[in-house]
Parts: structure tokens; sequence; C-alpha cells
């Protein structure tokens, strides 16, 4: 195993999840490492929004997506909404970590981000759970650099372009030296 | 200066933002749309997006969850 273990293996995490990284990770055929998750949450407006884009990413058979069609909604999360004017599958997305006492939410939102951050609810996007995959031996080294360096052809995640090459040197020389 | 874009907005949005004008909470479209914009563009700062994408990435390689 390279740098770490990874606690999820043995201890299963619930986690909820923003349309993006549902989209990002299925355009990349990569909805696989959110696999060792327990249970992956999607809210109502999430999951309508995934199945308009990409319907195909709820029909993952090696994920334990959760449809939660009945949202509560918290004052603290509507003030949060209107600060970072949030869209309702992030609105709902936030409201769900707080009412199921979720402390994860997956998102490639920068607004969503800093709203979460704001309520105490840790947040990971696309490239994290990609290089997540090799800490947890879901994929081999190469196959996330590859993944990796295919987002911009094969996603509509938007990252700019000297930013995701200076990434992919990064885990490339850290996985080298860990080998 | 100005400039002049055309773009095409769900209809459902053209209504609520012509509701709140209606109810006076916005003089016309033309201020929703550029506090739409505003809000926007200050939560979605470059360095703040990078900065989340390198904390992402951190997480990634040595996170423990």
């Amino acid at each position: 195993m390279l740098n770490g273990a990874c606690v999820v293996m043995t201890n299963k995490t619930l986690v909820v999840a923003d349309a993006g990284v549902l989209i990002h990770l299925d355009e990349l055929g990569a909805l696989d490492v959110l696999r060792n998750y327990e249970a992956v949450f999607v809210p109502n407006a999430v999951w309508v929004e995934v199945l308009h884009h990409r319907p195909q990413a709820l029909k993952n058979d090696s994920i334990a997506l959760i449809h939660v069609s009945d949202v509560s909604y918290s004052p603290k999360v509507t003030a949060m909404a209107r600060l970072f004017t949030l869209h309702s599958g992030e609105y709902e997305a936030l409201n769900v970590c707080l009412d199921q006492e979720i402390d994860t939410l997956l998102t490639d939102d920068t607004a969503a981000r800093l709203a979460a951050n704001n309520l105490n609810i840790k947040v990971h996007g696309t490239l994290g759970l990609l290089i997540r995959a090799v800490r947890c031996d879901l994929r081999s080294p190469d196959n996330i650099l590859q993944l990796l360096a295919d987002i911009p052809k094969k996603t509509t995640l938007h990252i700019r372009p000297q930013l995701l090459i200076s990434v992919i040197e990064q885990v490339k020389q850290e996985w080298l030296n860990n080998k | 200066m100005n400039n002049i874009i055309q773009a095409e907005i769900p209809e459902q949005l053209c209504q609520q933002a012509e509701l709140l004008i209606q109810q006076g909470w916005a003089s016309n479209l033309q201020e929703i749309i550029n506090d739409a914009l505003r809000r926007y563009l200050e939560s979605h700062q470059e360095l703040l997006t990078e900065a989340f994408i390198q904390e992402d990435v951190e997480w990634g390689l040595r996170g423990n969850d």
C-alpha cells in the first residue's frame, strides 16, 4: 500500500454526493473509486440533475447509492445557501449532511466547499477521490495518472491546464518516492 | 464601459426574477443578473478554487479516510 493506511477499507464511511463528482467520475469510467464507502447519499435535486446529464451514473452496481427524496431543511444551511448562492443540489446535499449527521460532502464546486467549511463538513472532490483510490488499493498509480490526464478531454470538469499538469507531476513524484 | 451579452435563461428563472422586481426587491432584470454574476465570481475566485484543489490532492495522497 502506498503512503498511509486507508481506514475506509475496514471502517466504512457514509458520504453525501453533489452532482458534479458523480458526473465527472462517470465520465472517466471511475465511479467505482467510491465503492469502499458504505453508502453514497444522493439528495433528490442531485439525483434529478445526474439523471438529466448522465443517467447511467445512477445505475452503477459497484457503488451503494441512496436516493434521498425527503430532505429536511436547516436554517443554517439556508443562510449559507443564500450567502454563497448555492444551487438546489448543493443546498440539498448540505442539508442531508446535517440531517443525517454525515460529515463528508463530495463536490467540485468552490462555493459549496466554502459553505461546507463554514458548517464543519469535510469536502472532497473528483481529483482527491481519484488519488485516494491508489491509497485505498482500488486503482493502480498508472491508471489514476492516466485518468487525471484524461480529465480535459473526457469530462466536463474545468481545471486550469497548468494546474492539472502540476498536480499530475506532484502525485507522480509522490508515488515514485513511495515505491 | 458596459458589454452587451446575449444569453438564454430558463423561463422559470425569468419568472422568479420578474416577481422580485414586481414586489420591489430589485429595480430591473439587469440589476439581478449583475448581482448574480458578481456573487458567483466572488465565491469562485481562482485562488480559492486552486487552494481547494491542492487540499484535495493532499487528502488524496495522505488522508486517513
